[in-house]
Order: structure tokens, then sequence, then C-alpha cells
């Protein structure tokens, strides 16, 4: 398919997506995070809001439910532990070509 | 990024269990699927880091468009597949109600929003290039496709089921559910975009990944072009 085809269609529908995002953000509250916004959204119906669309100055934080959890901990732990079963696997599978010796695939009886 | 947050008993019972069941028929079905055809191995370490990233992103709140999270779910369903893509959102979502983010009650719920993100995303790109694109419009597309999808489903489970204490009439609660479906899109957006240059790098340096070419010829990989 021609290139200008590929790129004018997910031009096409990240516009569409932007603007639904867009008006779905000031219908639902603005600037509030998303738990928030959606308990807010659900309990009493679409009441507008503004705000900045992006506000780097919050940062990038964990999700509440785990930081005021006092979970931190428990969430690094849990990234850890899967980041090193994966890198394990993949190490293990790139190294010795898979579980099996024949056909790399993981049967089961 | 569609996830429904909302806490323990805000659905009522007969859909807490009407959700259950579907999802535990869609994961009875991905298991029997498995079993019966079985997995490349290299999927199944695959599926190990896209867990590690879905799980990791998936709890950090972003500071755009007021706050919200990403999934990597369409990401993950091109790279895992669309059987371990679901396997994983159930895993993810498990994690993430253990640490308190989503309702134990509304797992089912939420591992079929979340198993649609993976599996509308492999088969879209999947479509896509078998219709000759390339790759970064085809994995932004496509993970962008998928997450939509998971974002109406969202809406769909949360308009059905209603929503305990809830005073809206259901017409209301629905355009306010459709306010969230609509932040979802715009979300998919930028992870759609992610997701895409993701795809494209990935498939610049190991093809194979992405299923674009044989595993066995992964040893001569191709140049960075992303």
């Amino acid at each position: 398919m021609q290139r200008w085809k590929q790129y004018g269609g997910l031009a096409a529908l990240f516009a569409a997506f932007l603007a639904a995002g867009y008006w779905g953000f000031i219908a639902t509250g603005g600037a509030v995070p998303w738990a928030k916004r959606s308990a807010q959204a659900l309990q009493r119906g679409v009441q507008e809001g503004s705000g900045a669309l992006v506000d780097f100055g919050r940062g990038v934080v964990v999700a509440g439910p785990i930081r005021k959890g006092g979970l931190l901990i428990e969430f690094g732990g849990l990234v850890v532990l899967l980041v090193v079963i994966g890198i394990g696997l993949y190490v293990y599978v790139d190294r010795y070509g898979g579980f099996e010796d024949d056909d790399r695939s993981a049967r089961y009886p | 990024m569609a996830h429904i947050h909302l806490g323990e008993g805000s659905f009522p019972l007969w859909a807490l269990i009407l959700w259950t069941l579907v999802g535990a028929g869609l994961i009875s079905a991905v298991v029997y699927r498995v079993r019966k055809g079985g997995i490349k191995t290299n999927q199944i370490a695959l599926a190990g880091i896209g867990a590690a990233a879905s799980f990791a992103i998936f709890q950090l709140n972003i500071p755009v468009w007021g706050g919200i999270h990403m999934n990597l779910t369409g990401l993950v369903g091109i790279l895992a597949g669309p059987l371990l893509g679901a396997l994983i959102a159930l895993v993810v979502n498990i994690f993430s109600a253990a640490l308190g983010h989503g309702a134990v009650g509304l797992l089912g719920a939420n591992t079929l929003v979340n198993a649609s993100e993976a599996i509308v995303a492999y088969y879209a790109f999947k479509t896509l290039m078998g219709m000759d694109w390339d790759v970064f419009p085809a994995g932004a597309s496509a993970a962008t496709v998928g997450l939509s999808a998971g974002a109406f489903l969202m809406g769909a489970i949360i308009v059905i089921s209603g929503v305990n204490g809830s005073a809206l009439p259901r017409g209301d609660l629905t355009i306010a559910v459709a306010g969230l479906v609509g932040l979802n899109l715009g979300v998919a957006v930028i992870e759609g975009l992610l997701t895409g240059f993701i795809v494209q790098f990935l498939a610049s340096v190991r093809p194979d990944l992405v299923g674009l070419t044989d595993r066995d010829g992964h040893e001569e990989p191709s140049e960075v072009t992303a």
C-alpha cells in the first residue's frame, strides 16, 4: 500500500481519537487523576472542568493505592521479580533454543 | 489504558458473577488452545518480559490528560500473541489488584478489557502487515485500535452492570461513561505512538521478535533505521 495512504489513515485515526479524548477530558472534570475522574463521573455524571492537558510539574508517580498504602517495596519487588524471570527465560531460550531440543516448541501432554 | 478503577462492591452481584464467568471462560479457552496447540518457547520468554513491562507501567501515573496510566497491552499482544497476551492481562491484573490498584472482584471484567486490547492489537497488526503496511504505521494503528476496543468494552461493561450507589439514571451513566471512553481514546493515541516506535525499533534489530522473519534468521540483524 502507498505510504501516504498508510500515514494518512494513521493521522486520521489519531485526529479523531484526540478529538474524542479532548471532549472526554473536558466532560469528565478536566485535569484530575483517572481514579478520581472515574469515581466522580460515575457517581455524579459529566461535570465540565478544565486544566492543563500536560502537567510535567507533578512528575511520574506510582499509582495512589500503592503509594498511599505503603506498598512501594512490594511493587518494586514484583517488578524486579518479573524482569528477572523474563530476562532469564529470554537468555535461556536464546542460548539453548528453547525448552525442548527438537522443535523449540513447548508442548504439553 | 482502559482499566476499571472502581472499588469493591461497585458492581451488583449478578454483574460480578457474569464478568467473572466470562473472564474465566476466556482464560479457559486460551489455556485450552495453549495446551492443544503449544507455543514457541521464545514467546514464553517474551511474555515474561512483556508482563514485567506491562505491570510496571500499569502502576505509573503519568501527568498527561489529568493523570493516566498506560498498559502496553497492545505491544504485549503484538509481541507475545493473543493467547499469551490474554494470560499476561490476567497476571498483571492479579498483581495490580493485590496491590490495591483495581478491585479483586473486578478481575474478570478487567482481564476481559485488557485481554481484548492485546487480542485486537495482534490481529490488527497481522492484518495491516498482510496489507503491506510499514511497521511503524501498522504497529501504531494496531495498538491504537486494540486499546480503543478495550475502552469500548470497558464502557459497555460499566453501562450494562450499573454502578452501586450511583444515583445516575442509565442514560446519564451512559453519557458519563462515554466521556471516560473518549478520554481513553485520546490516551490510546499516546500509547499507540509509543508502541509504534518500539515495534519499529524491534523490527529493525530483531525482526523475528515481531514475526517478520523466521526466528533462526536473527543472527544477522539489520541496522537500526527507526
